[in-house]
């Protein structure tokens, strides 16, 4: 199984998550591959040197390299962006591939939207946020890197983010979709229902579950969703049910 | 929908309150005045909200917005409304 992870602070809320959860896949006789993505983390490179295809082939690269050491079936296991970059990566390895999806972004379009807005938000306070979004994206179009809560964002990397989409690309084969929420009997989200339902249409098999949790991966302290932990086990096992018999 | 509740429960999830917003007034004072509220939390409850709401909010971003729970409860209705 190899992890993608989410994007700037997202990674880092979610690190002690996914540990946790790499720990019990892996006690269940899983082997995690976690890698962190070019120029984040621990990884070698700058962050405003990465771009979103360096990124894509840094999973393939893990997956190829995963599946050669420790033989198939593999999942692609992706939180937020890293749903996004995982289902690309696996588009390009061909029909029926499974997906280990975790609160997935649907449409990078938000995140980069969102991530921006971090910036207008730090500007409210002194010279106003007024249109200081705008003018990042402008910034970002001319192919000037920007700015934005201490990361130094590459165009190549924004307008990558921009462009992706779940549900684009090759669909996959078998696809675990597992959302946390604090609501009471929570659904799916809106976006997530309409990719799951495209998805169905065209005949991927797919295990769709919300639990109940805290949104871990952008809290402001670092918080469990213990929920989570069994239910993603139990989806492991249904992904990798038919290969193993 | 309930969005004086609502709020109060995204805020106290964002925020990490543990249950400090069941005390919450629509008079309670939020930016400035809440030390967990900082720049990455104002996106992040923006975020969540309109996730969770079903709204969109523009990204020219006002200080007042956030100034109280009342002023928040506030725009959340007018962009559910708008």
């Amino acid at each position: 199984m190899v992890y993608v992870q989410p994007f700037a602070e997202e990674m880092n809320k979610s690190r002690r998550m996914a540990a946790l959860q790499s720990r019990a896949l892996a006690e269940a006789g899983y082997a995690v591959l976690q890698v962190d993505l070019h120029g984040c983390g621990d990884s070698s490179g700058e962050f405003h040197e990465a771009s979103w295809e360096s990124w894509v082939d840094d999973v393939l690269m893990s997956a190829r390299w995963l599946e050669a050491s420790q033989g198939g079936p593999l999942v692609f296991w992706g939180l937020r962006t890293g749903a996004l970059l995982a289902s690309e990566a696996a588009s390009r390895l061909g029909p029926d591939q499974r997906l280990l999806l975790w609160q997935p972004v649907t449409n990078g379009k938000t995140t980069l939207q969102q991530f921006l807005r971090l910036r207008a938000a730090a500007d409210m306070g002194q010279s106003g946020g007024k249109g200081v979004v705008q003018q990042l994206r402008a910034d970002l179009e001319a192919g000037a890197p920007v700015d934005v809560a201490g990361y130094r964002l590459a165009p190549a990397v924004a307008l990558g983010l921009e462009r992706a989409r779940l549900g684009v690309t090759q669909p996959p084969g078998k696809v675990a979709w597992l959302e946390v929420s604090s609501r009471e009997r929570a659904e799916l989200l809106p976006g997530s229902a309409s990719v799951v339902e495209d998805w169905r249409a065209q005949d991927v098999q797919l295990w769709p579950e919300v639990v109940n949790g805290p949104a871990f991966w952008q809290t402001q302290e670092i918080e469990d969703a213990p929920a989570l932990l069994p239910a993603t086990l139990a989806a492991a096992d249904k992904l990798t049910q038919e290969a193993t018999r | 929908m309930d969005v004086h509740k609502e709020v109060l429960r995204v805020l106290d999830e964002v925020l990490s309150l543990g249950g400090r917003s069941a005390s919450f007034t629509r008079a309670t004072p939020l930016l400035g005045s809440i030390a967990e509220l900082d720049s990455m939390a104002v996106v992040t409850l923006l975020t969540t909200l309109e996730e969770q709401l079903g709204i969109v909010v523009d990204d020219d971003l006002e200080g007042a917005t956030f100034a109280t729970v009342g002023s928040l409860v506030d725009f959340v209705n007018e962009q559910l409304s708008a």
